[in-house]
């Protein structure tokens, strides 16, 4: 394929609106398969630019790890939309988009001029996709809430870390973001569906993602313990197998894990056939699990007699499953990631080069790439309102002054 | 029934355990037809064989693991050990849009099911293969679960109680993340092929999935050689951020998040302490952080002295992000999922009317719905074969005498 050939996915032009992850997330998942996004921005700019990660760990918004990662490949433009000229922007953008994504919160969405059914109604093409917590609808639509609320609203946090070592702490947040870009990820899925709708039937529509039920679908067997047996689970009690635990080697730490009874068998080869592997205590993997601390006893000293990268080696050449616990320097230094080209390394003018995470996925004909930095707050509003949309230069500037852009 | 972004595309679903099905669940709410290929020859698909079950009464059909994650689809038997099962499997190619599996690396190769072979039967075929590491690369053939892939990924390592171990996450989130990353990949593969006319396979790696999502830890070492540290449910900027303890003794949480300086004052105000936002200790965020045991010492004090529900329509009322931390039975009982409609119980021959989680999202103009229960082993095999490859009943009956439909 032609280097140079355009995307075909570049005829989809995003209008991007809100702040944060989840909706720069979606719109980040079309941007980088050739997607045009303008990315609206509050004249504060997004609050993204200000969470960091910094190099040197020395704040600035022009200098943030998660906004650049986020933003890549797209052009920022700034509207203050809580004033009248600023949706008028706003308006000039939508009147020739396929597809607004925002996570304003419902509350207020209306003094913003996002409300979808009104959008639908004004631009019957327009895909409208919006990201909330609690969703659109409902007796909590109007609540307010963060990550740290999706992860327990969802019913995440209650399980976890799971066969809890610290039974008197809280149910406990996973690492990042993980409600916030399961919205996105959802919110660009859907897109895509309605684009293709779209082009089989002319027609936009609007659709709605809620943070909280996305987490919610993505509890294992967890609602269904109740629902079929009556039973509730939480973060305490003990793993339904084993082996299954965080063991320490002489080097790192790495997870020791045997699901299926050959694995199991495998491994108690690998260990040298202790005797005591034969023991009723052992017998199978639901015993394993229930007698989890005798087990991971037994098998502390053999583990920490390994270095992390030769036991995972070698429980991996028997199909044994276990995995290193890896650190962030562990994951950059990795030779497999390393071939497969999954870091991506990207110049962003102010901050040097930042390697960030890759494709999620490898498609033998898309081209995924990240094409152009992220942007500076209000880079492209010349190029964008006064190259495209028309806007005279003096009203920007006036507008400027005025702050709304 | 209405027409959905999905109607009219066939899936072949080679997929097993959770990242595949919860990958062609996607698929299903959003219309598609999915015809799941199991088989009885070995050990069955593992969501049908752990609990919970029906009752505690246990059976292929009444785990409620495999009911959740296969609403919406077909299931037909083909025991692929079997070449004349190939056959039927590469004659169904001709009739699918799109074909999944999450086997290891090479395996759908080595049964004669590789993309290069499936798309002389058609060329415009999608097909993706999520395996745990991808297919290419040192590692392509580890072997890959959700719980190993969240210690790979570095979730663990980010993951924890302050200054603690590393620690787990309490569910196999890999998995459900590598599925949705996968209809992701679908649907734009879809769209591309709407847009060119052009099929195309998709490698995905469970690993690489999880690692999109870690950019914050990354990226602190990328850019400030550091390695993120644990700190429970706290931020690294927001404060209070906890999940503090109810009144009572049974395990009842409720958190709550301030990000804003308006939040900050509404909170002290909706605890009956106004005095705190002017308080030299917590007056900004940073302050905040840097005091945030006393703070969390003070939230809990009011927190304690009531029940989670009750905190959270004091707070919300005045503004704060709070709310429960969520068991099974909270989410199956809860007023507003329930008002949403995202609660579905439809009738399973075998379980009866069971409440399963259904679709995250309303979309206005295709209005999507969990159309079926998940399939009973082999439900569609017969209709499926004659349908589709215009098979006898009688040759039906015979291949299932000669082990090829079990």
């Amino acid at each position: 394929m032609d280097k140079n050939a355009k995307s075909p996915f570049s005829a989809i032009k995003v209008v991007e609106c809100g702040e944060g992850i989840s909706a720069a997330f979606g719109a980040k998942m079309l941007a980088d398969l050739g997607a045009e996004v303008i990315k609206v921005e509050p004249p504060g700019g997004d609050l993204a630019r200000r969470r960091g990660p910094f190099p040197d760990a020395k704040a600035d918004p022009e200098k943030s790890g998660i906004f650049i990662y986020l933003n890549t490949n797209k052009r920022s433009v700034v509207a203050d939309l809580t004033r009248p000229e600023g949706r008028e922007l706003l308006a000039k953008l939508l009147a020739d988009a396929d597809v607004l994504i925002h996570n304003v919160p419902p509350p207020e969405r209306a003094a913003r001029g996002l409300e979808s059914a009104a959008l639908c109604a004004a631009h019957p093409k327009l895909i409208v996709t919006s990201i909330s917590i609690f969703g659109d609808t409902g007796p909590y639509a109007n609540w307010r809430g963060y990550d740290l609320t999706v992860a327990n609203a969802g019913g995440w946090a209650y399980l976890s870390p799971g066969a809890s070592p610290y039974p008197d702490q809280p149910p406990l947040k996973c690492f990042g973001s993980q409600g916030d870009f399961q919205g996105g990820v959802h919110a660009g899925m859907l897109t895509l569906a309605a684009y293709m709708h779209r082009l089989k039937t002319g027609k936009g529509q609007a659709i709605d993602v809620s943070e909280q039920e996305c987490i919610a679908a993505m509890l294992e067997m967890n609602l269904m313990h109740w629902t079929y047996a009556h039973r509730e689970t939480s973060r305490l009690g003990s793993r339904l197998l084993g082996p299954w635990f965080i063991a320490d080697c002489a080097d790192g730490k790495i997870f020791a894990l045997a699901v299926e009874e050959e694995q199991w068998k495998r491994l108690v080869e690998l260990m040298g056939n202790p005797e005591w592997a034969g023991e009723e205590l052992f017998k199978d993997r639901i015993a394993r699990g229930q007698n989890q601390d005798a087990l991971k006893a037994l098998m502390g000293e053999w583990l920490s007699q390994w270095k992390v990268q030769d036991l995972y080696r070698a429980a991996q050449k028997r199909r044994i499953p276990f995995a290193p616990v890896n650190t962030m320097r562990d994951l950059y230094e990795n030779e497999h990631l390393a071939e497969r080209n999954f870091f991506v390394p990207l110049e962003q003018p102010g901050a040097g080069t930042v390697n960030l995470p890759g494709m999620p996925s490898k498609y033998a004909r898309i081209k995924w790439s990240l094409r152009r930095p992220a942007p500076r707050l209000g880079e492209h509003a010349d190029e964008v309102f006064c190259g495209e949309y028309g806007v005279a230069r003096d009203r920007l500037n006036e507008l400027r002054k005025a702050g709304v852009a | 029934m209405a027409d959905l972004p999905l109607s009219g595309i066939r899936v072949l679903d080679f997929t097993w355990a959770w990242a595949g099905p919860f990958c062609t669940m996607q698929l299903a709410h959003l219309g598609a037809e999915i015809i799941r290929v199991e088989t009885t020859a070995r050990p069955a698909c593992v969501t049908r064989l752990i609990p919970p079950f029906a009752d505690d009464v246990p059976g292929p059909n009444r785990a409620g693991y495999f009911n959740q994650y296969n609403q919406g689809k077909r299931a037909i038997t083909l025991n692929l050990t079997k070449p004349e099962a190939i056959d039927i499997a590469f004659a169904l190619v001709k009739h699918a849009d799109i074909v999944t599996d999450n086997y290891a690396a090479g395996v759908m190769d080595k049964l004669g099911l590789g993309y290069d072979k499936l798309r002389t039967a058609r060329p415009d075929l999608i097909m993706i293969s999520m395996s745990g590491y991808g297919q290419t690369g040192p590692y392509k053939g580890f072997v890959g679960y959700g719980p190993p892939a969240s210690a790979a990924c570095g979730m663990f390592f980010g993951t924890g109680y302050e200054g603690g171990d590393p620690g787990e996450i309490g569910i196999s989130y890999p998995d459900p993340n590598a599925g949705i990353f996968g209809a992701f990949a679908i649907m734009a593969a879809l769209t591309h092929r709407a847009l060119t006319g052009e099929g195309q396979y998709i490698d995905q790696s469970q690993l690489e999935t999880a690692l999109v999502l870690m950019p914050e830890g990354l990226l602190e070492y990328d850019l400030a050689k550091r390695e993120p540290e644990r700190h429970g449910n706290h931020d690294p900027v927001m404060s209070p951020h906890d999940c503090y303890k109810a009144a009572g003794d049974d395990e009842k949480w409720v958190s709550i998040a301030v990000g804003t300086e308006d939040e900050w004052r509404n909170l002290c105000g909706a605890i009956g302490q106004p005095q705190l936002a002017g308080d030299p200790r917590f007056k900004t965020a940073a302050q905040r952080k840097q005091n945030e045991t006393a703070l969390d010492q003070i939230i809990t004090a009011w927190t304690k002295a009531r029940d989670r529900w009750e905190s959270t329509r004091i707070l919300q009322a005045a503004g704060v992000a709070a709310f429960p931390s969520m068991g099974n039975k909270d989410l199956a009982e809860d007023p507003h999922l329930a008002e949403r409609g995202y609660l579905v119980e439809l009738e399973h021959p075998e379980v009866g009317k069971r409440i399963h989680a259904g679709i995250p999202w309303k979309m206005s103009g295709t209005p999507c719905a969990v159309r079926k229960p998940a399939p009973v082993r082999g439900a569609d095999t017969e209709d499926v074969l004659k349908s589709l490859l215009g098979f006898t009943h009688d040759r039906i009956e015979q291949l299932r005498k000669t082990e090829v439909l079990i």
